[in-house]
């Protein structure tokens, strides 16, 4: 387990230039919490502020290292969740890009153009696979969400983020401005990868 | 409503068939309602019964079908064998059912349809028979069975790419343990439950605690007889568009497969004939089908994409949908059926999307332009449009200079602020579903992917053009076509509606007085990956933001008066769009 000064600067490798509120909404924490250990952090070197927005310097990311290491030490040991994080990244993980990409593009006479979004019963066909990931993307981390109480979070997030998408709110698939699906996705991958010790493929 | 057999009233099943008798939408819900609705009209449909909502609510409480409800199934089956002359689960002219969810507000989370129920082993023997087609009945028992186990039996793998029913049937017990009934009515029976049942999902919840629907409406389930275009010479199956779905002209567009049946037409494995075949072999199916596109073009009140089987030389409507359209399309009908009356402005609006609108408003390389230019980088263009700048070659140097080119071997998360600030992105590495592709293309940034090693040590520090729907970086800056919405009368008029209805202006230059935020001089490190904060007061907002969709809603709702931007229509739409979705 983090402590809440490692939690947070852990939060800031999940998203870049977060502010001290978004940080809370990705780790749980209370917002006081968050903001003396915002404040530790910048008096101490390991992160740089911008204008209320918050950067790992590299001795954070060196420390973070050195914190992972101990903390994730069981996990990182443990066959069952490395069975669990292959089966996220071969799995799950790609179904997500490609359902991405077939929400932002569809198909016409061979070549990829962009979705347009005119045809609801289209976009409710990759809503409703999107769905159908999330649900067995919980399936697929219970190992991990037993180790680790960020996972759930990150799921119920992704799960508001799909509830927000099926009423309307389209930005809420792909877009880089809100919590989106992609957004959460991307941010608990980052997470997993940290957890587990590995390197992002691609 | 017709009675069934049985000598007491039936209490879950209800048979739409009365045209002078409303169904009550909140008993049957939306698609029986509908099937109602086309017979209303003087069409055929395939026959078809409901079991209610309040079957359902029954279900919900218990955990179980209701008492009684094994037998009312049974008698509406009879019900549609009789009306067809074909048996359910029958070895001679069988009947197979669709099995559809309808509540009356529709919601995502809940099982959609079961096409061909009630096929065995036996049923596919018969059918091939029938039909003189031993494929096309593997095929829809195929079909069925792949339906069956991800609709019934909750199997996420995608079953529609295995071969044949063995394979299916394998794939399902190794995810699920469970096997297929061959029992016809064993199926009817776990298929109505599987659809009251998912009116219960997880997602179906969520949905409705969000939108603050009542748990309890629970959800009807339509059973209708199948058809066949296949059967003889006298039968066949099409797809009829009331408008061209290509540029949105009035005139009825289709499609006719003779012998053919369903998805043979949509899956486009064969070549089916122009509707013309149809008026010249059959005439009076075919005047009989154009009359009924009319009517459901008016009860629609939009262009629609109907389907319908000819079985023993009679029309089946199948389905009637607003059509598929493109960018072009849309914008021509939404235009159209406001002055042909059908519709109000306010609803033309709802019709066309902002991210049609900004399709048709991307601006091209000027013709030629490209012929002459010099080529520097080439891959797969991943999001399009065209723009120009110097190149930069890190999302730090991209923040400090906002309108720049980035090109990165490859990309990820920590690039993106780098990639809001930069007006296109190029990448050595990666495909159409790569990070760069799938973030450019969510800010409708241009972006070229896959360009290959040595490009960023090529371009960095040239001025360039990037056209990302062409997949090409060209030297310098090229010439582009600007093109405008009062450049077309259609685009013209929506932006005239527009501006009456939408919670705010958008005008090309400022033209009020009053406090103006820029988004654009917001230092990339302030405004990060969210949206930034809007000075109370503000009047008029401008910058690349606020042409998106999250930073019109922002706008919206901080009051802002007025945005600046080179392409008003769009944003009007999406600030209309916002303030219909906060009073729904």
């Amino acid at each position: 387990m983090l402590d809440p000064y490692q939690l947070t600067l852990h939060t800031i490798t999940l998203r870049q230039f977060a502010s001290a509120e978004q940080i809370a909404e990705i780790s749980g924490q209370p917002r006081d919490d968050v903001e003396t250990a915002l404040d530790r952090a910048v008096a101490e070197g390991t992160a740089f502020a911008a204008r209320g927005a918050y950067l790992v310097s590299p001795t954070g990311q060196d420390l973070l290292a050195d914190v992972y290491r101990r903390a994730f030490a069981a996990p990182r040991a443990d066959p069952e969740i490395g069975r669990s994080m292959d089966a996220f990244e071969i799995g799950v993980n790609k179904q997500v890009l490609t359902l991405t990409t077939d929400w932002q593009t569809v198909e016409l006479n061979g070549t990829r153009v962009p979705n347009d979004h005119g045809d609801p019963d289209y976009d409710a066909r990759v809503l409703d696979r999107l769905g159908r990931v999330h649900d067995r993307t919980r399936t697929v981390l219970r190992p991990m969400a037993g180790a680790d109480p960020l996972v759930d979070r990150f799921l119920d997030r992704l799960g508001d983020a799909l509830t927000r998408a099926e009423g309307g709110e389209l930005d809420y698939v792909s877009s880089v401005r809100v919590d989106s699906v992609h957004t959460v996705w991307f941010q608990m991958h980052e997470h997993l990868l940290r957890l587990t010790g590995r390197e992002r493929q691609e | 409503m017709t009675a069934t057999t049985s000598p007491a009233r039936p209490r879950w099943v209800i048979v739409p068939d009365d045209p002078a008798t409303e169904p009550s939408r909140d008993l049957v819900g939306g698609k029986a309602w509908s099937l109602w609705r086309m017979r209303s009209l003087g069409l055929r449909v395939p026959p078809a019964f409901v079991v209610t909502t309040r079957a359902c609510a029954a279900y919900l409480a218990d955990g179980r079908l209701p008492d009684g409800l094994a037998d009312e199934l049974a008698d509406g089956i009879r019900l549609l064998e009789r009306t067809l002359g074909r048996t359910f689960g029958g070895d001679r002219r069988p009947l197979l059912v669709s099995v559809r969810s309808g509540a009356a507000i529709s919601m995502p989370g809940m099982m959609d349809t079961i096409l061909d129920l009630g096929c065995d082993d036996r049923v596919e023997t018969a059918l091939a028979e029938e039909t003189g087609d031993p494929a096309f009945a593997a095929e829809v028992h195929r079909r069925f069975t792949a339906f069956y186990g991800r609709l019934v039996l909750g199997c996420v793998e995608d079953l529609d790419d295995l071969p044949d029913t063995a394979a299916v049937r394998a794939a399902i017990e190794a995810e699920t343990g469970e096997t297929v009934p061959a029992d016809p009515w064993r199926q009817l029976r776990a298929a109505v439950g599987a659809v009251f049942a998912s009116s219960r999902s997880r997602r179906a919840m969520a949905y409705r605690r969000h939108y603050g629907i009542p748990d309890d409406l629970g959800t009807a389930v339509t059973v209708q007889a199948m058809v066949f275009g296949n059967l003889d010479d006298d039968s066949g199956t099409g797809v009829l568009f009331t408008r061209n779905p290509a540029d949105g002209a009035r005139a009825p567009y289709g499609e006719y497969l003779p012998r053919g049946q369903g998805e043979d037409v949509v899956s486009g494995k064969v070549n089916p004939k122009p509707l013309s075949h149809l008026a010249r072999r059959w005439p009076a199916v075919h005047r009989e089908l154009l009359a009924a596109a009319e009517r459901l073009e008016r009860e629609g009140r939009d262009a629609q994409d109907i389907e319908f089987t000819v079985q023993h030389g009679q029309l089946f409507l199948l389905q009637s949908r607003p059509a598929k359209r493109t960018a072009r399309a849309a914008v021509r009908i939404a235009v159209q059926l406001v002055h042909e009356g059908m519709i109000e402005p306010a609803e033309a609006l709802s019709r066309v999307t902002p991210e049609q609108v900004r399709a048709l408003l991307r601006p091209e390389i000027a013709p030629g332009a490209a012929e002459t230019a010099e080529v520097l980088a080439s891959g797969v263009g991943a999001s399009p449009g065209v723009a120009s700048g110097v190149v930069v070659d890190t999302p730090e140097a991209a923040q400090a200079r906002p309108g720049c080119v980035l090109v990165r071997a490859s990309t990820s998360p920590d690039d993106v602020h780098g990639m809001i600030a930069a007006s296109a992105v190029v990448t050595e590495q990666g495909g159409a579903t790569s990070h760069a592709a799938v973030v450019s293309r969510a800010l409708d940034t241009p972006c070229v992917v896959g360009c290959g090693a040595g490009t960023v040590a090529a371009l960095a520090g040239r001025t360039v053009t990037v056209d990302g729907g062409a997949g090409r970086v060209y030297a310098g800056q090229l010439p582009t076509t600007a093109v405008r919405e009062d450049s077309d009368t259609d685009l013209r008029r929506l932006t005239d509606w527009a501006l009456l209805a939408s919670p705010l202006r958008a005008v090309r230059e400022q033209d009020t007085a009053g406090p103006v935020f820029d988004a654009d001089t917001v230092a990339g490190a302030e405004l990060g990956e969210g949206l930034p904060e809007i000075p109370p007061g503000t009047t008029t907002a401008r910058g690349a933001l606020f042409g998106t969709p999250e930073g019109v809603r922002a706008a919206v709702d901080a009051g802002v008066e007025a945005i600046v931007t080179d392409h008003p229509l769009p944003v009007l739409l999406a600030a209309i769009a916002h303030r219909k979705g906060r009073t729904r």
